[in-house]
Parts: C-alpha cells; structure tokens; sequence
C-alpha cells in the first residue's frame, strides 16, 4: 500500500515537474501509409505524434495474422524517415499484417493504433518510363504516338502482376485534361489534335487490383501546321461560293429597279391622240379639252368670206415663206394642237375648208387686200396650198411665173393614185406629189387675172411620205370651185376648153411646170378612197374669190370624185344659179367620209354643208 | 425359374446400359477435328479462365465492401475479429519465388483444390443472405453468381490441365484432380463461418486463385499479355 502510494506520489511529481519543465512522453504516432510497389516488398510510413520534448526513438512492431509472435521492422532506412521496409523474404502475401508504431522517449512510450494491412491490396506501382511522343504522318493527317515502357519493378512478364496504363493529355493554356485509356499495351495514338500547337503528355498505371500510381513527368510534342487537305478544299470552295452568292444578291438589291423593267417590261399605257395626260394632272381641265376640240367648229365664220366669184389658184413661194413665218404661225397655232396626229380624220379636214383667222395675219400674199389665207401648218404634216383670192391685188395670180416669182400652188384636188414612191426632189422643194388638177376653167376675178393655172409648184412639204401615196382628200370638191364655168368671168389667161376635162399633173419640172397626164380613162380609180398622199385638195378658205387649198397629205383619193365632179361641174357650169349644184355636190359629198365643199351655182362655195363626219 | 430369369434378364439389362454408358463417354461435338468447329487453343482457354477468375474476384470485391460499408463500419480493421480460413489447412504460394518454385502441376493442383473447397460454402453463403432479409435481392444475387462463377471456373480448370496433360505439359503426378474433397467450411472453433468471415476468406482465395493462373499461363503460353 504504501509503496503503490509512494509510486504513485513520486510519478505524479514527476509529471508535475516534466510538465513544469516541457517535456512529456512522446506523442501517439500515427501509420499514414503502407505502399507496395510490386507486390513483392511494402513500405509502411507513420508520422510522429510529438516528441514531449525530448528525444523519442520509433519502433515498427508487427505480427500476422493467427500468430502472436511480433517481429520488428527490419529496415527502418531504406524508406526514409519515419518508414519501415519490408523487403521480399518479410513480406506474405495473402496475409494481414497486424503493424504498430512505438514512440518511446525518455519519459514513456507511446504506441499508435495497429493497421491491418494485406500486401495484396496496397500495390502501388511506381511510373510508367520512358514516356515518348512521337508524331507521325499520316494521309488521313498527322497524328501523336504516344509510347511508355513498364515501370521498372513490375514484373509483368511472370504475370505476377498486371498494369492497366492511363495517359492524358493537354494544351499549356487549357484547364482540362484529356484522358486515355491504353488497357495493357504500351502504345496509344492520339488523333484530332490541332496544327501548330504544343500539347503535354503524361502517363500513369495500376494493378487489376490497387492504386493508380503517380503521373509521369510531362513530355511535350508539338504538332506540325498542316491543313486538311479535303476539308480545305471544301472549304474554300464554300467560302468562295458564298462570296459570289452574296455580290450577286447585292448587285440584284442594287439594281432591282432595272432588274424589274428587265423581267416585267411596262406594257404601254393607251394613248389618245390630242389628249395630254400632264395637262390632265396639272389639272386645268380646260386646256385637255381644248386639245380635243376641233378649233372653229362648227364653222362660226363669216360666210360671205366663202362666197368668191371665181377662183384664183397659183402657188406662191413667198406666200409660203410667208405663211410659213413665224408671225403668222401663232395664231395659226393656236387653233391647232401640238400633238395634231390626224389620227381618224378624214381625207379632208373640215378646218381647212373654214375660214382660219390666221388668215387675217395674212399679208397682201399676192392676193391683195383682205385676203386671208390659211395658214395651216400641223406640224410639217400638211402643206397647204394657198390660193389667193382673186380679190387681192397682187400680182397676176394666174401667170405661171409670177412676177415676183411666187410661185403658185396648185390645189390639189386628188393626188395621183400611182404609187407614190418615185418622188421628185426639186430644188428646194419638198416631194412632189401627182396631182390631177381638174381643170380651171374659171377664174372670175375683179382683176381679170386669170386664174386658170396648170401651174404646180411643189412646195416644200415637210411631211411624211406615206402622206403621197394617198391621193387627195374629197375636198376636191373644191375644185368645183375652179371648174366654175358659171362664175361668169372667163379665164382670160386660159384658153376656154369646150368640154371639161380632168388634166392630171403627172409631174412638175423643175422650172415650175406642171406636166400633166394625158387625158386617160375619167372612170378609172372609181375605187381608191382611202389613198392618201399629198393633194391640194383641200380648202382651207375662200376669200374674195379666192380659194385657198390646203395641202393635205393624208386625205383619201377620190378619183372618181374628179368625175363626179366633172358632171356636176358640167351642170354648174352652165347654170347660174348654184343651187342646182349643191345637190349634185352634195351627193357627191355624201359619198365621201369627209364631206366636200357644197359649190354654189354662181361659184361660190358653200362651206356649212361640208360637216366633218366626226 | 421365372424369377431368376427374370433376375438375370434384369441385370443383362442393367449392364448393357452400364455399358452404353460406359461407351459413351462425354465426347466432344467437334471429335472430328478442326473441320466441324473451332477449337480453341490452350492460350485461349488460359484468357477464357483467367477473365472468370477476375470476373469472379471483383464480385467477391464488392460483396466484401458491401458488408464492410454496411455492417461492419470500422477503420483500418480494427476491432473485427475474424477467424482462420477453412482453406487455410491448403498450402499456397504466398509470395512469386515460392509460386514460381511451384511445379506447374502443383500450381494447378492448387487451383483446383481451392475451388473445390469453396463449392460447398458459396452455396452456403447465397442461402444464408437470399434468407436473411438485411441483404436486399441485388447482393443475393451476386452471390449466386459468385457460386455459379466459381463452380465454372472449376470445371474450365479441369479442362485446361486435361489439354495440358493431353499436350504432355503435365506429367502423371497430377494426382490432385480426383482428390479434390469438397470441404466444410468449419473453422477451429467448430462454428460456422459467418458472411462477412466467408466473404473475406473468399475474396482472398478468389485473388490468389487469379494470381495462380496467371502465373501458370505466363510460364505455359507466354506469348502474348506476359
């Protein structure tokens, strides 16, 4: 009792005093690991717990499993500090080793908690060797070898033991790994690395059954720049097509308004001839309509003007020249539309027929006073013929070569139904055309000039040539005017022809001769009514005894009209009173889409009858 | 008379059925050689068994963590208290030199004396979980294989030291063949095993059996995986 006291008594001092000076005995160690590379040696490692301070010494104690006897560790340096080596004749597979660890320093010992360890379960080889990356050149495109050899402990060959080998790969700026797994060969081939880049490879094994063990060094390998060679092609053919495609989108975005007239070309709007759209946008209702408006009709003018005794018909150049001026063609223009077309009229214009105000803008054209004379010009599309009044004063309207070489225009009654192709070009004139003038017979003027005149000059008419193709318009009907036997004045300048004849201008010379046709067949070209051409045969006024003609290129032939005429003619001649003519005329008129001139008995003409059919 | 002909006619009968089956011995189909079916070489039924044992060792693996997850949580096997092996009392080769010193025929004499043992106590140990109701149909299950596993394995054994006699690799004293006893997986004590003791005993045999055969095939056919 008192020794178990005293013991007690005198460690508890101890401890007092060792804790009052630092020390202690040692702390309790601690088995981290117990590894084995091959399975054939094992190492167990164990941390000290503390060493209270004074110096403490390990021992490795162990016994297997069913038997109590307890060897130590034998080697205690080979593994390093704080290790145990087990080398081939210590260690037993299959069998638990029973393992502790003492501390014992100068104050105690300490012994740490035991570790079952079975060697088979704790095999964890050492790295692969000799880790090669190779990169070889294949037609599919290059690819990384990459080769290791076995860990130099392991006894593979025996089939003592058996790796399983793992490789993994990266780029130096990529976070993530790419791990392969080899199985038991000692190759692998890396594919679908990128060109031109350097990638990192380590390799690391295990037993069927253990532990990985510890990754290899880092083999860098850098793939060589290559490109796929299909996968370009493809590519730069993609590339290049969707360069073309997008240019010819831009291109067709660009020029889609030509694009679109291309395909879907503007079908062209109906157009009415003498109706302006702008002046309809514009808005001034009034001016359209005026177009359309046939300028002085119904005929408003003063008759009396028509009323003429006979007919004095010469051409006058000047009187064209004149006509053709300027002065004279606004009001003449105003009466006319710009866009004057002709279209559906008919081989007369009534307009010529009535008295034209331009006429009063006229001057003394070698018809003397008062005399108007139509200017009408549409547009280089009709010449006219003017013929002066006989009233006027001026020079002898019936001489052929004019004193003041105005040359005089022949009325054209109807153009020559020949074809009109064959077109003289005078000299300074335009193309003649085939008048067949009726005769003029009578020429009643106060002046007793005569004005029977075969004297055709061939104005410059500034029109289409189909326009002579057709002859005269019905207004050849004015001619009766010339064939007014009755007026009473003789031609005294024209041999008086016993019977009335239709002379026919086969031509004009150029020294302003009217060449006529023999006399021919008055009963051909009944038919021809829709000939057009140059003719004079229209009357644009009568003044003073003076019929001015108009030269119309696109009235209709009336041939047989001359022979109608011819029989009117006869029986107007030789009656006084015009009245008996007027139905005569009339009929013939009526014959006629255009209306002709209704003659009076006594030569005048009656211009109310000719109504335009339109 | 009768009866005694009867007798006799009885025993001609049973003899000549003896004797068929004495003739008909278990003969292969491809008897006629090569022409009628492939037959596999000794290299290939050394892969064949080798991939069963190691089939059959990752089951017993797992089985064994199963119990050690589940009904034994202890670290570092403390506090498990485990008894001797039945199989104990068979030598093994507990290290290379001491299996490489092994004749081949011992080597696979022991092979097939560890399967043998454990044809019983599989059996055993699948009854034993299917009826406890800790071990839910998944485990039963594996242990069934693991029997079944083991059972084929044996018999692929069999079939190698038979090509290997045949080649002449095995000499005669390949005695072990027709001695393998079946054993009773009592310990020391005389009790029964537990599971969790059979469990470990057979993950333990299943990975030295593994071992074994590799060994036997490296040093027999050591062309290829050696």
């Amino acid at each position: 009792m008192r020794n178990s006291g005293a013991v007690l008594i005198l460690t508890f001092i101890a401890k007092l005093i060792s804790q009052a000076a630092g020390v202690s005995r040692p702390g309790k160690p601690r088995l981290t690991s117990c590894r084995s590379p091959e399975k054939e040696t094992f190492t167990c490692w164990w941390e000290p717990g503390g060493d209270g301070g004074l110096p403490t010494t390990y021992a490795l104690y162990y016994h297997l499993e069913n038997s109590e006897t307890v060897y130590e560790c034998p080697d205690y340096r080979t593994a390093g500090e704080n290790s145990c080596f087990f080398n081939k004749n210590d260690t037993s597979l299959w069998v638990n080793y029973n393992i502790t660890v003492v501390a014992t320093n100068a104050l105690g010992k300490n012994i740490s908690d035991p570790v079952e360890v079975d060697v088979v379960y704790i095999v964890q080889p050492n790295t692969p060797e000799n880790v090669t990356a190779v990169v070889v050149r294949d037609e599919q495109g290059p690819f990384v070898r990459v080769s290791w050899e076995k860990p130099r402990t392991a006894d593979t060959r025996s089939g003592w033991i058996t790796l399983l080998y793992q490789l993994r790969v990266k780029q130096e700026k990529d976070k993530e790994w790419e791990v392969y797994d080899a199985g038991m060969q000692k190759y692998y081939n890396v594919f679908s690395l990128h060109p031109d880049k350097e990638y990192m490879v380590q390799v690391r094994c295990k037993p069927d059954h253990g532990f990985w063990s510890e990754w290899t060094q880092t083999t860098y390998v850098k793939m060589p720049d290559y490109i796929p060679r299909e996968r370009s092609l493809w590519i730069m053919i993609t590339i290049f097509s969707v360069f073309i495609i997008l240019i010819l989108t831009w291109t067709l975005n660009v020029k889609r308004n030509s694009v679109k007239l291309c395909l879907l070309p503007p079908v062209p709007g109906p157009k009415i001839k003498g109706f302006e759209k702008q002046l309809l946008k514009s808005g001034k209702s009034e001016e359209v309509f005026n177009t359309l408006v046939i300028q002085g009709f119904p005929p408003t003018t003063d008759y009396d003007e028509l009323l003429v005794e006979y007919l004095e018909v010469y051409d006058n150049e000047e009187q064209e020249l004149v006509l053709d001026g300027k002065d004279l063609s606004e009001d003449c223009m105003k009466s006319k539309s710009p866009s004057d077309s002709d279209s559906g009229r008919g081989s007369c214009d009534s307009r010529t027929l009535l008295l034209e105000k331009c006429m009063e803008g006229r001057e003394g054209s070698g018809s003397g006073s008062g005399s108007d004379q139509h200017q009408y010009s549409q547009h280089g599309e009709t010449s006219w013929a003017s013929t002066e009044s006989s009233e006027s004063q001026g020079p002898e309207p019936g001489s052929p070569e004019s004193a003041d070489g105005r040359s005089k225009t022949w009325p054209v009654v109807f153009s020559s139904p020949q074809p009109q192709t064959h077109h003289h070009y005078q000299v300074g004139a335009a193309k003649p055309a085939y008048h067949s003038v009726p005769e003029i017979l009578n020429h009643s003027s106060p002046h007793t000039t005569p004005s029977n005149y075969h004297q055709l000059h061939h104005q410059d008419i500034p029109q289409q040539e189909g326009r002579f193709s057709k002859p005269a318009c019905r207004h050849s009907q004015s001619y009766n005017q010339f064939n007014l036997d009755g007026v009473g004045t003789p031609a005294p300048g024209v041999p008086p022809s016993p019977s009335l004849e239709y002379v026919e201008v086969q031509r004009v010379n150029p020294e302003n001769m009217l060449l006529l046709w023999p006399l021919s067949d008055p009963n051909r070209e009944l038919e021809g009514l829709d000939c057009a051409g140059e003719d004079y045969s229209k009357v644009k006024e009568v003044t003073n005894n003076i019929l001015l003609l108009q030269r119309d290129t696109s009235h209709q032939c009336v041939d047989y009209y001359s022979q109608d005429l011819d029989n009117q003619a006869d029986q107007c001649t030789t009656q006084q009173p015009p009245h008996p003519c007027k139905p005569a005329v009339h009929q013939s008129n009526s014959r006629m889409p255009h209306e002709g001139m209704r003659v009076m008995g006594n030569g005048y003409v009656d211009s109310t009858v000719l109504m335009p059919s339109y | 008379m009768s009866r005694s002909l009867k007798q006799v006619a009885v025993l001609l009968v049973a003899l000549l059925c003896l004797d068929l089956h004495s003739r008909v011995g278990s003969a292969p189909i491809c008897a006629h050689g090569p022409s009628g079916c492939h037959v596999p070489s000794l290299a290939d039924l050394f892969d064949r068994v080798i991939q069963h044992s190691a089939r059959m060792h990752s089951l017993s693996n797992d089985l064994h963590s199963e119990f050690e997850q589940y009904f034994l949580p202890s670290k570092n096997h403390i506090g498990k208290i485990y008894r001797k092996c039945h199989t104990s009392s068979i030598l093994t080769p507990n290290g290379k030199e001491n299996a490489q010193k092994l004749a081949r025929e011992e080597l696979t004499e022991v092979i097939l004396k560890l399967l043998m043992a454990w044809r019983d106590p599989l059996f055993q140990l699948h009854q034993s979980m299917a009826h406890q109701q800790d071990f839910n149909s998944f485990s039963s299950n594996k242990a069934l294989e693991m029997g079944d596993m083991a059972h084929e394995l044996r018999k692929g054994v069999e079939k190698v030291a038979e090509r290997m006699r045949v080649l002449g690799m095995l000499g005669n004293s390949v005695t072990g063949l027709s001695v393998a006893e079946a054993m009773l997986p009592i310990s020391d004590s005389g009790e029964a095993m537990s599971n969790y003791e059979l469990l470990y005993c057979f993950r333990r045999d299943s990975n030295k059996v593994q071992n074994y055969l590799k060994i036997l095939k490296c040093r027999i056919v050591p062309e290829h995986d050696c």
